[in-house]
């Protein structure tokens, strides 16, 4: 009885008619218009190839991107490629059986991908994604800002040098630095840092196994009093909590602030988020890695960033995995990193990084002791979430560190 | 009469029972699962999805604000909606003119409001903070530190809403019987004793049904939140529909969010109940 | 009852007043009332003309010159949006959206308020009191659940998806009115008609309907203005952007375009317009409509 009542009425209101022809969607996050361009032609150059297929890149905004996704891999027609950051997200997504292993597809061009992308995308043996790009979260800094206040990016290797640094250039006058705490995973880099610091490059994997206390050990507390301690230098641009992160970007890029800690495609955001929407030359823009904190075990060369790639949802069209080995091809890809847009997970396209500082952190990645994935992104959906909350909560003297500690313990045992 | 009314009454009721009834009663089933939403819940975890909710700082807060709403809805905004219907209820040149302008954010949409707002306190381009500076005080980041967050959200509920309630009010005053106020002046009362013993009396039922409106719309308050303040900072300016849907929706805890939901259910109707029936019972 | 018939009538708050009531208002000095008056009507209108202008202006300028007008006139933000395919898009989606709910919703209601008001059936009492039970409903208590029913009827991310639960949440008030609207039609046009042996569906059809145009169009006011701004339901059910109503469109562009406030704010100007055209246009019908519903139902 209610079956067709329903049915009748979807057919009145269904005026979205899917064509014959099959369409796969891949949505994802990026914002940057050329790389979006980019993109977006190679669809049509697959669909040139392959009249009855046709491409469609769906931009989502970040934040409701995260949040629209469970919902979206539940409809009747979810999407075909579905941007994914690896981790336990993804891991949650394949318990769930909304993805579908595409190892056997992948094969055949396995070897042009770089293999710690690759296995950001790896689970039991089986392949879940192909990796597009990857990023590193370091410390962009304005040069000429940096001259003014009189500090020098090379010589900030401790914590303590770097809290001196925010110092020095306070006192000239100056926003140290520009934080999108709005959003709160801007400000998660900060703490995810300081605990790979303290704990070194698998201090997650040991919390998730509950050594040392899990993450209510010394090592996640440290952090937090870390994060306390620099907060307490007031070294954030006004308003920082409520700051969403293109704001944050385009602050940087108006020369508002020293620095920030971002992903590497702050180089492209500030720019296209700058009031002139120009923002910094590449020549006014200098990295340096996180600093190391005293009697920690990890290294300055462990890198926080991130490999991003597109997973193939359970009822996709069968071309889905064809679509991302033609998407995957050397001379995209060398294109993409040759006008700046990312560094891709492709092997041999380091070389052609044309950004002058997008190719120093492509060549700190190459040379990375350990590559830990965003801990928002590692740690899952309902967990990752915690670790973004206390870390704009302990700074702003919300929280303590142990208090902070104690609710990302709780949030993991209760998952 | 049976075959009309077994005709008539039907899609109505199902409609009902299968989008309303049905998920509610399916909202109180989840909350006694840990369960992500995909697959059917499996782990039956009792009430810990409710002694995990009354343990959340953030959640305490959420309800918090709830009532705080509901406090500044009757102690600024029903003052507020009296006092300009007072003064709109008669007939004067310009009454319709104001009537109209201060009913009319209430047709807005609350995303569309909240959005507006986020731009007025808008710390480096609203116009609140421009001000601020060109008064010669500094930049004033009203939505980056939770008390003033907390304080620009009642701003825009009293803008959007004191219209709605103004105008039940001048309906309520039209509709008093002018022989109350003849005989109250016969007897010797003066302005401000005809408001106490005649308008105000006269007018209850009027400010008994504002008061319940405004405390269902302040306990369902949701799409005004999240493009002013998203929540925060900090989690510290949400209510529970947005506590319901970031903690809930947004991180994949349907068992826990539902938690949430039969919370907001139980207050809601509890309290739609017992205000009928305590204040309402005569009309 | 008194404050009942000013309502119905859609004349009452907006028109000419039956008769002024002196007593029942403050009288302040007119120079000092109209001051008060013309403050807060300052404080209502400024925010949605610094919106409107904004749209104007160039980012820099919101900073330099908050409130008047624009230096110069930047048409541009404005007619980028306008020639843009994704304004009209979401739109559209509203009007399909608003308009199927307002149709379902009186169908449905108006069907079985004509039950309740006219026919004794079994279980009629109770039937009632469980769709009042709705008015007492926040919606977004199920909102979870409700996202679960959607997905497993297979509607997630259709306009069904959406209209069915918005009729679905909106049907208890709606009944209730026109219940009571039904029932103060006088009962001698039944019997009358009933002696001619004009059965109840055409007695419905012909005579309860076309006489109870103003409590069917307050009732639809309700349905339509409590869809097209409805931002809780679509969020949860829908997922494609090409099906987005304008609250999720407007989000969303605010997402895209965060820092280019004149951009977002030219945005909000366009999609709050259709809303405040209509309202001016039918003030009358609009107020009347949407306070009856509330002091009604």
């Amino acid at each position: 009885m209610l079956k067709p009542l329903l049915l009748g009425v979807s057919l009145c209101l269904a005026l979205t008619g899917s064509g014959f022809a099959t369409t796969l969607t891949a949505v994802h996050v990026e914002t940057d218009p050329g790389e979006r361009a980019l993109w977006d032609r190679i669809g049509k150059d697959y669909t040139a190839q392959h009249p009855d297929i046709t491409v469609q890149f769906q931009y989502i905004e970040n934040e409701a991107f995260k949040a629209k996704l469970p919902t979206m891999l539940q409809s009747k027609d979810p999407p075909s490629l579905i941007f994914s950051w690896g981790g336990g997200v993804m891991l949650a997504q394949q318990q769930a059986d909304f993805i579908r292993p595409i190892t056997a597809a992948v094969q055949p061009f396995a070897a042009s991908l770089v293999p710690t992308a690759a296995k950001a995308f790896q689970s039991g043996g089986d392949t879940l994604g192909v990796p597009v790009l990857m990023s590193k979260v370091a410390f962009f800094y304005n040069k000429a800002l940096f001259a003014k206040a009189g500090v020098k990016a090379a010589d900030i290797k401790s914590w303590d040098d770097f809290l001196a640094a925010v110092k020095t250039i306070k006192a000239a006058g100056i926003t140290p630095i520009v934080v999108g705490a709005g959003e709160k995973w801007p400000m998660h880099f900060y703490w995810s840092y300081l605990v790979l610091r303290e704990g070194g490059a698998d201090i997650l994997k040991r919390a998730k196994a509950g050594e040392d206390g899990g993450f209510t050990g010394p090592v996640f507390v440290d952090a937090g009093k870390k994060l306390q301690e620099l907060a307490k230098l007031d070294p954030f641009q006004p308003g920082y909590q409520g700051t969403l992160h293109l704001q944050a970007a385009g602050l940087f890029g108006d020369g508002k602030g020293a620095m920030q800690l971002m992903g590497n495609w702050l180089v492209n955001t500030q720019k296209n988020n700058a009031a002139d929407s120009k923002g910094l030359s590449d020549d006014n823009i200098g990295t340096f890695s996180f600093p190391t904190v005293a009697g920690g075990k990890g290294l300055a060369t462990d890198a926080l960033g991130g490999v991003n790639g597109f997973l193939v949802s359970k009822n996709a069209p069968k071309e889905a995995e064809d679509f991302l080995r033609f998407f995957s091809q050397e001379k995209y890809q060398k294109e993409a990193a040759a006008k700046g847009y990312y560094i891709p997970a492709i092997v041999g396209t380091g070389a052609d990084v044309s950004n002058p500082v997008t190719k120093s952190v492509a060549e700190d990645l190459a040379h990375a002791t350990a590559l830990q994935i965003f801990f928002d992104q590692d740690l899952g959906p309902s967990v990752g979430r915690v670790v973004n909350d206390i870390s704009v909560a302990i700074p702003a003297g919300q929280m303590t560190p142990e208090d902070g500690a104690k609710a990302l313990q709780q949030a993991f045992d209760e998952q | 009469m049976l075959v009309t009314a077994a005709v008539f009454v039907p899609p109505a009721v199902l409609l009902f029972t299968l989008f309303v009834v049905v998920p509610m009663g399916e909202a109180a089933r989840y909350s006694f699962y840990n369960w992500n939403g995909y697959g059917v819940p499996k782990a039956f975890i009792g009430v810990k999805n409710y002694l995990q909710l009354f343990a959340n700082a953030t959640f305490r807060q959420a309800a918090l604000n709830n009532l705080l709403i509901i406090v500044a809805s009757i102690g600024i905004q029903l003052p507020l909606a009296l006092g300009m219907a007072l003064l709109l209820a008669r007939r004067e040149i310009g009454s319709v003119a104001f009537r109209m302008i201060f009913f009319l954010p209430y047709i807005l949409a609350d995303v569309a409001a909240g959005l507006i707002f986020r731009f007025i306190f808008d710390g480096d381009y609203g116009p609140v903070s421009s001000l601020a500076q060109q008064l010669g005080f500094g930049p004033l980041y009203m939505l980056a530190a939770p008390g003033t967050a907390f304080t620009a959200l009642i701003i825009v509920i009293v803008w959007k809403y004191f219209g709605f309630h103004m105008m039940l009010y001048i309906a309520g005053l039209q509709g008093i019987d002018r022989s109350l106020y003849e005989a109250a002046t016969m007897d010797g009362a003066k302005a401000r004793q005809r408001f106490w013993h005649v308008t105000l009396p006269q007018l209850a039922p009027m400010l008994k049904l504002s008061v319940f409106f405004s405390i269902i719309g302040a306990l369902q308050l949701f799409d005004m939140v999240i493009p002013l303040t998203g929540g925060g900072p900090f989690d510290q300016t949400h209510t529970m529909v947005s506590f319901l849907y970031s903690f809930g929706m947004g991180r994949m805890r349907i068992g826990f969010g539902s938690a949430v939901g039969v919370v907001l259910f139980a207050v809601s109707v509890l309290f739609a109940f017992g205000y009928q029936r305590l204040l309402m019972r005569h009309e | 009852m008194s404050e009942l018939r000013t309502l119905q009538s859609p004349y009452g708050l907006v028109g000419r007043d039956a008769k002024p009531r002196r007593w029942a208002t403050l009288d302040l000095y007119p120079p000092f009332r109209l001051t008060v008056l013309l403050l807060v009507a300052a404080i209502v209108l400024l925010p949605l003309l610094a919106t409107a202008f904004g749209g104007f202006k160039e980012v820099g300028e919101l900073r330099t010159n908050p409130l008047g007008l624009p230096h110069v006139w930047h048409w541009e933000n404005y007619w980028a949006i306008l020639s843009g395919a994704r304004y009209w898009q979401v739109l559209g989606n509203s009007l399909i959206v608003a308009a199927a709910t307002v149709a379902l919703t009186l169908g449905l209601s108006s069907m079985a308020a004509f039950a309740f008001a006219h026919l004794r059936f079994f279980g009629e009492q109770f039937l009632l009191t469980y769709l009042t039970l709705g008015l007492m409903f926040p919606a977004a208590a199920a909102i979870l659940p409700l996202f679960i029913q959607v997905r497993d009827l297979g509607l997630l991310d259709s306009y069904t998806g959406v209209v069915l639960p918005q009729v679905a949440f909106s049907l208890a008030m709606a009944t209730l009115l026109l219940r009571n609207g039904f029932r103060q039609l006088p009962s001698e046009l039944l019997d009358a008609a009933r002696i001619d042996g004009c059965g109840y569906i055409r007695y419905f059809l012909y005579i309860t309907l076309p006489l109870s145009r103003p409590i069917l169009s307050t009732v639809g006011i309700i349905a339509f203005v409590g869809s097209w701004n409805n931002y809780l339901v679509p969020l949860i059910l829908l997922n494609s952007t090409a099906l987005y109503p304008w609250p999720l469109g407007l989000m969303d562009y605010q997402g895209q375009y965060s820092t280019a406030w004149q951009l977002v704010l030219a945005f909000i100007t366009l999609t709050i317009l259709p809303a405040i055209v209509i309202f001016v246009a039918a003030q009358r019908w609009m107020v009347a409509g949407l306070t009856a519903g509330a002091v009604k139902g």
